[in-house]
């Protein structure tokens, strides 16, 4: 008897607990465009995303982030050589909505995926926030030769030789100057 | 043989004068110091060996089938590097020159008698002193070219180079003006010039995978020609934007400022046949 | 009427505890030639680089062609200078070394081409005039230096040992040169220099400088009256003539006569009581009268005593006494 009752004075208890909550999800929708950009290596694009706050509250400070991931598992990728301003932050009204715009260059060849997250910022962060996340833009990077040897040649021999010529023409002058007094 | 003096033409102290106004004595200086550095093939050699180096550093970067875009990208910003380093060096060693070399050579004399305010003759070495970064940035702009187009950052990499090389080399060049005025003799003005750009670069060269805490981080700021080239890594290499990383141009923008500074307030107390700025 | 276009006052320069001019004082006219002698470490070149404001005087005043010390620029557009082992640049041509000063005293660049092929011309350098200085001698370096010191057609010319290190025939050169710019240029040219007698020859003035002051100024001829030097003079006559040299001499009372133990046939004559040399000269060149109207050859005659070289020995060497 007397254990039956501790047993329903503990499920009691244990009914009573709150549960833990789950953090309010970020209310902002992201969305990016382009969605496919095809270019070649070393040149510039830009990305467009709208960030909207789809919630009933303030979004507080955000920061949206950049991030390039390669899509093809073969190719290192650093995002910070991609674009180097690749996080912007920001903070909406309820139902207001803002462009960022991302300029980034081309430095791998092959296809990447460009995407844009967003996350709370400061400290109001708990953890376990829900993030939001743009669709991917897929970006195809075609190859490009941008240097080869036969064409740096002309430079690499034509340079020393004008400097060589112009030095040797201004010590023959300089010679015959002291050539001319003897 | 009896030399005859013909009978002369006069002009009055007043028509001299304004002549001398007209025609500024540091504009004659800095032509004659610069023909003289040039026809003389001395500077002309400096480039032709600076061109050899830039030549196989090109060179072995166009070979390098190896090469990514990233790393095409950085030995641009090598060759600015070294075009800056080379420039501003031998730039410092001809303003070195400027004052104790006069003295040396017994040449000074003769210059301080003529009407030349002493600052016009600063403002002259000066400037063909300048000519030396010049010339090494012209000699550049095809290595630049060959490395730099096929990466998109040709026109971003020549006025970076242009811009922040030039504020580095007026700065070294009058810190080598000052030194030349006070040392007592040339040996030891290009001595302690040589000296100064071993310790500007010496941080340079320390390797990368020592600790950077905030003392190295202000050693580096600390140097005008390391922040100088930090600031172009930064905008060349990390793909920064020129406003980004401003702070790193403060070291050598107040170099020429100070250095600039002292040269024009105590200009005509170098200028003189002793060493030294007491008054003599 | 001639004008004053150097006047120095108590010009004076230390450096440190050390005095290198003390009190100098002078003047010098348009058109004279201004010998400044001394030995060296005097203050020779010291004095003229106060005078050129290529040194702050630590006292003292000086003027130039009326232009007070205070006025360095306007001194520097009348004065010429060729300074003492100037140097010249090695790989300029004479006519790109004239050019650039020409330009440095404000000429156009053809007026300055045109000055330099004629003060080339002038100082004998056309020939040579596209040639590298360093080919150049001592001599003709020195000419440069002249002829850059007539650029700006100075009011006064300040030479400091323009004879240095030249052979006899190039000294003569350059003495008759600093002649004939005095004279045909009207200009006043002070001249630093150690060969005494080309001074008596060249200049109408002199001041001698030791230890960094005026031991003595004035003319060749006041100069060497101040010395008070007694005057002698050695006479050389056939040996078989000296008794009758002697008795020719006896003629005069003043003349104190004496023999040379070792050279018979020299009479050493000296003034008695010689007061001004311009008394002893008299005496002397009555005695020589006397002995050449007696019809007895002179050999030699050497008047001691009455050179600017005496005169200079004397002055330097009794201040350090």
């Amino acid at each position: 008897m007397r254990a039956l009752i501790m047993i329903l004075l503990l499920a009691g208890v244990l009914i009573e607990l709150p549960a833990p909550a789950l953090a309010d999800p970020l209310t902002v929708e992201v969305v990016a465009d382009p969605p496919v950009v095809s270019t070649v290596l070393g040149d510039h694009f830009e990305v467009s995303t709208e960030v909207k706050n789809t919630g009933t509250k303030p979004t507080g400070e955000i920061l949206a982030h950049l991030n390039v991931a390669s899509i093809e598992g073969s190719v290192y990728v650093d995002p910070e050589d991609w674009s180097s301003e690749r996080s912007q932050q920001l903070s909406l009204k309820p139902g207001e909505s803002r462009e960022l715009s991302w300029e980034i260059q081309a430095v791998n060849s092959g296809q990447f995926a460009a995407y844009v997250v967003v996350v709370p910022f400061g400290g109001s962060v708990n953890g376990n926030e829900q993030l939001s996340i743009s669709p991917l833009v897929k970006v195809d990077v075609a190859q490009r030769t941008t240097l080869t040897a036969g064409g740096a040649l002309p430079v690499v021999l034509m340079v020393p030789l004008l400097t060589g010529v112009a030095a040797g023409t201004a010590l023959f002058r300089v010679r015959r100057r002291r050539g001319a007094g003897t | 043989m009896t030399l005859q003096v013909a009978p002369p033409d006069v002009r009055t102290p007043e028509e001299s004068r304004a002549i001398t106004e007209r025609q500024s004595g540091w504009l004659v200086i800095a032509e004659q110091e610069s023909r003289d550095l040039w026809t003389s093939g001395r500077g002309l050699i400096l480039l032709f060996l600076f061109s050899i180096l830039l030549s196989a550093v090109t060179y072995l970067t166009s070979t390098n089938q190896a090469l990514n875009f990233l790393e095409q990208r950085e030995s641009v910003n090598l060759v600015l590097q070294l075009a800056v380093a080379v420039g501003v060096l031998v730039t410092l060693v001809v303003s070195a020159d400027g004052i104790s070399g006069e003295r040396e050579r017994g040449t000074l004399e003769s210059l301080l008698v003529t009407p030349v305010p002493r600052r016009s003759i600063i403002a002259g070495k000066l400037i063909a002193a300048l000519t030396m970064w010049f010339a090494t940035f012209v000699v550049t702009i095809p290595y630049v070219w060959v490395l730099a187009r096929g990466v998109g950052i040709l026109g971003q990499a020549l006025a970076l180079g242009f811009c922040v090389g030039t504020l580095v080399a007026v700065g070294l060049a009058c810190v080598g003006l000052l030194i030349s005025g006070v040392c007592n003799s040339n040996k030891t003005s290009i001595a302690a010039s040589l000296f100064l750009m071993l310790i500007l670069f010496a941080p340079t060269q320390l390797p990368s995978g020592l600790p950077q805490g905030w003392f190295f981080d202000v050693l580096r700021r600390a140097n005008p020609v390391d922040s100088g080239l930090a600031y172009i890594s930064s905008i060349l290499v990390n793909g920064h934007s020129w406003t980004q990383d401003l702070s790193y141009l403060i070291t050598p923008l107040l170099t020429a400022i100070i250095a600039g500074g002292a040269l024009i307030l105590a200009g005509p107390r170098l200028v003189r046949l002793t060493p030294g700025v007491n008054a003599g | 009427m001639t004008s004053t276009t150097v006047e120095a006052v108590r010009l004076t320069k230390h450096y440190g505890g050390r005095s290198a001019v003390q009190d100098v004082s002078f003047t010098a006219s348009q058109g004279e030639i201004v010998g400044l002698l001394g030995p060296n470490g005097a203050g020779k070149t010291t004095t003229i680089r106060l005078l050129t404001t290529v040194l702050v005087p630590t006292s003292g005043e000086f003027s130039i062609a009326g232009h007070p010390s205070t006025s360095a620029s306007e001194i520097r557009r009348c004065i010429g200078v060729l300074p003492e082992s100037s140097g010249y640049p090695a790989h300029q041509t004479g006519g790109e070394y004239l050019r650039f000063f020409a330009r440095l005293y404000g000429l156009s660049r053809s007026k300055a081409n045109s000055l330099a092929a004629e003060l080339l011309a002038t100082v004998g350098l056309e020939q040579r005039a596209e040639s590298s200085v360093s080919t150049y001698s001592r001599g003709m370096r020195q000419r440069l230096g002249i002829a850059r010191a007539l650029i700006n057609d100075p009011v006064v010319v300040f030479l400091d040992e323009p004879t240095l290190g030249l052979d006899p025939a190039g000294q003569a050169q350059v003495l008759d040169l600093i002649r004939t710019i005095a004279k045909t240029r009207a200009a006043t040219v002070v001249l630093s220099t150690h060969l005494l007698p080309e001074v008596e020859d060249v200049c109408s003035k002199v001041v001698i400088l030791n230890h960094g002051r005026v031991a003595g100024a004035g003319s060749v001829g006041e100069v060497i009256s101040t010395a008070l030097i007694e005057q002698s003079a050695e006479l050389r006559v056939p040996i078989d003539l000296v008794e009758r040299a002697r008795t020719v001499l006896a003629g005069f009372p003043n003349l104190a006569i004496d023999q040379l133990s070792e050279q018979p046939d020299v009479l050493v004559l000296a003034v008695d009581g010689a007061g001004t040399s311009g008394g002893s000269g008299d005496v002397m060149n009555a005695a020589l009268a006397a002995i050449t109207a007696a019809g007895i050859p002179v050999l030699r005659f050497e008047l001691e005593g009455a050179r600017l070289s005496d005169a200079f020995f004397k002055m330097t060497s009794e201040a350090v006494a």
